[in-house]
């Protein structure tokens, strides 16, 4: 797992690739916090490239939204690929944090 | 055509990325579709951390896994003698329909393996927790 960032017109656009799973959850979880931490006003997660979740890195999601409503700052998730958005739907996160299907949506929405 | 893999995991966190790349390699002699590998490994992994996490009060324990290829279906067992746990059961149902607010952290684990795979059988059998899945293709 790897997670880059960098900001888009005030979003902190997160990139996470590879596994997030319940070996590497927390090094996940530091990740995050880094990155809430730089925002200003939203932060967007693009899944493009991650290629596996479990419910360990899910809960991590959670405590960032979470998190992020609380300092009232946006959240969004972008480019889902089907496994990812199955576990997405089934645990209702798409019904809590907006799915976008690309990045550039993503950072339009949070922007609007 | 049928193929079988056995494997006797350790009580221990890094074991899963064993049982990963053990299932990736099973699942590409099987030739499954991507999404079936995704279903696996995160079955294995639900469950199994459960196993490690709460099925023993201490020390470092034993349980098996076994995978059972099919033209038609996949089925994974499970067998451990830790606490009895029926996931079907003595798994709470986690409010998916929550506000972000109201949303507790945790408990999607086994909801994500009852709702990914077509059957979930439990039985406790001399002193162990027997759970079989299956995933029809």
């Amino acid at each position: 797992m790897n997670t880059k960032w960098e900001s888009h017109d005030g979003a902190i656009v997160a990139t996470v690739d590879g596994r997030v799973d319940g070996a590497n959850a927390h090094e996940f979880q530091e990740a995050l916090e880094a990155v809430i931490k730089a925002s200003e006003s939203a932060v967007i997660l693009d899944f493009e490239q991650l290629s596996y979740i479990s419910s360990a890195g899910l809960r991590v999601v959670l405590l960032a939204a979470k998190e992020l409503r609380k300092q009232s700052k946006q959240f969004a998730v972008c480019s889902l690929a089907g496994s990812i958005l199955e576990v997405f739907k089934i645990s209702g996160f798409d019904q809590i944090i907006p799915v976008h299907s690309t990045q550039a949506e993503a950072i339009a929405a949070v922007n609007a | 055509m049928s193929a079988r893999l056995s494997l006797t995991v350790k009580t221990q966190a890094d074991e899963l990325a064993r049982i990963t790349a053990a299932v990736e390699d099973f699942g590409e002699q099987q030739d499954w579709p991507p999404d079936l590998v995704f279903r696996v490994n995160l079955a294995l992994e639900e469950l199994g951390m459960n196993i490690m996490n709460h099925g023993y009060d201490a020390g470092l324990h034993e349980f098996e896994i076994t995978l059972i290829s099919e033209d038609d279906s996949l089925t994974i067992e499970i067998v451990d003698g830790g606490r009895p746990f029926d996931p079907l059961h003595d798994a709470k149902q986690p409010d998916v329909g929550a506000a972000i607010e109201d949303r507790p952290i945790g408990g999607l684990g086994v909801y994500f393996v009852r709702e990914m795979m077509d059957e979930m059988h439990y039985k406790r059998e001399r002193g162990k927790n027997h759970l079989t899945l299956v995933s029809r293709r």
